[in-house]
């Protein structure tokens, strides 16, 4: 009796390993079958919501062949108002919040209405925000003098979306103006809701652990490094450390008066 | 009239060299349509105005919405940051006393004064002098971020000043 159970166990094992593998080829067949078909890989977040002071988790999905901290550029193009522009985003104390997006978009409508209601979002502090539509034969400029607020930074470069390889609209890149490197992207319906993959990005390179060293200690690193060599003492040199016996002494010693 | 690649920015017959950090706009006021209603992009002149080039440089993140004579940017400022504007004034002043001096001028650290700003803003200081260049009238206002720090920023204004190229009146 007891060996028959044990069997039926394996059998049943073996069935269930069975049937999970074909469960998961059935799926990777559909999955390929709706490519095929025309159908987009799912790449973005599901829609989520969480609990009031729950933090969101990052929408920001990592998008295929692309450089997490690919190089930033600066913008030249032209505003509605026919200003001929060049923007910094390289080289520069302040972050820049760059938004792609276009007139006839429908995912842009969140962010075009947020940007139109004051206080619905704001940059985090030291950055700035500059939206970013095609140029003028690209896109629809008397739509987008309607859609877009006078006091909202606005410039029309096509230039400007194959330069950060924007994927389409609407899609947000953090500049790092220090670094000239793209610190955050992604997509999403407004500013609120990518606000989190903003401000990740804004905190990331103000933690003390991306601190970059003072240039006057790396001056007096290279300096010392430079007289040691002339003098002969290279890394690993032995008068550049204690002797063993001398560090068992100073241990000891710290020991007792412990 | 283009926004060009690369870091020389030129329109209006204006073109300038943009140092590192540096941004710059050029641009010629919105003149209003008589009658028109106001629209989302709001018109900055009055009706009937002929209005000229302007070039705004910076060495901080210029804003939107700002006025000929930098109001709305030089209020972003701080102590290490130049903002430089030239105006370009009509032809009927052409042969005046004030636009007789010939050329961008060169400023001296003495030059900027804190009673030279447009508006009085603390720690600040202005220059502005009137000239004329390729037969086009011109007034430069420059401020700087620290009247204290007045020898250093004339040197940063003198070396964008030599990148600035004004082409003829056509």
């Amino acid at each position: 009796m007891t060996a028959l159970l044990i069997v039926e166990t394996v059998v049943l094992a073996v069935l269930c390993v069975l049937m999970a593998g074909l469960l998961r080829g059935y799926a990777a067949v559909l999955r390929r079958l709706h490519q095929l078909d025309g159908g987009a890989a799912a790449t973005t977040a599901p829609p989520f919501r969480t609990a009031a002071g729950i933090p969101e988790p990052a929408t920001g999905q990592r998008i295929e062949g692309r450089d997490e901290w690919a190089s930033s550029h600066d913008v030249d193009g032209v505003t509605l108002a026919g200003e001929i522009v060049s923007v910094r985003t390289v080289g520069v104390e302040h972050d820049t919040i760059l938004a792609f997006l276009s007139s006839h978009c429908e995912g842009c409508t969140g962010f075009w209405q947020e940007l139109g209601t004051p206080g619905s979002w704001t940059t985090p502090p030291g950055s700035r925000l500059l939206v970013v539509a095609k140029s003028p034969e690209d896109e629809s400029p008397s739509v987008l003098t309607q859609l877009c607020p006078d006091d909202v930074d606005l410039v029309m470069s096509s230039q400007a979306w194959a330069d950060f390889e924007v994927p389409g609209s609407p899609y947000v890149v953090v500049a790092d103006g220090r670094t000239g490197r793209v610190k955050g992207e992604g997509s999403g319906s407004s500013f609120s809701q990518v606000s989190g993959l903003i401000r990740q990005s804004v905190d990331d390179s103000r933690h003390p652990a991306m601190a970059r060293k003072p240039d006057s200690d790396r001056r007096r690193e290279r300096d010392i490094d430079r007289i040691l060599l002339t003098a002969g003492i290279g890394p690993q040199d032995a008068s550049l450390y204690a002797p063993a016996e001398a560090v068992e002494r100073t241990a000891v010693e710290l020991d007792e008066r412990a | 009239m283009s926004a060009p690649a690369g870091k020389r920015l030129t329109g209006h017959g204006l073109s300038v060299g943009l140092p590192p950090r540096w941004e710059g706009r050029i641009y010629r006021r919105v003149v209003a349509e008589a009658g028109a209603q106001p629209g989302r992009l709001q018109a900055a002149g009055w009706p009937g105005e002929l209005s000229h080039p302007v070039l705004h440089l910076a060495n901080f993140a210029l804003p939107p919405g700002r006025g000929d004579f930098g109001t709305g940017a030089v209020e972003r400022m701080g102590p290490d940051n130049l903002f430089v504007s030239l105006l370009e004034f009509g032809p009927d002043c052409l042969g005046s006393a004030l636009y007789a001096p010939a050329g961008i001028p060169r400023i001296r650290p003495g030059q900027f004064n804190p009673n030279g700003m447009q508006r009085r803003v603390a720690g600040q200081a202005g220059f502005q002098h009137f000239f004329t260049e390729a037969n086009r009238p011109f007034c430069l206002y420059v401020v700087i971020g620290s009247h204290r720090q007045a020898v250093p920023l004339a040197k940063q204004v003198n070396d964008v000043l030599e990148q600035i190229e004004v082409s003829h009146a056509g």
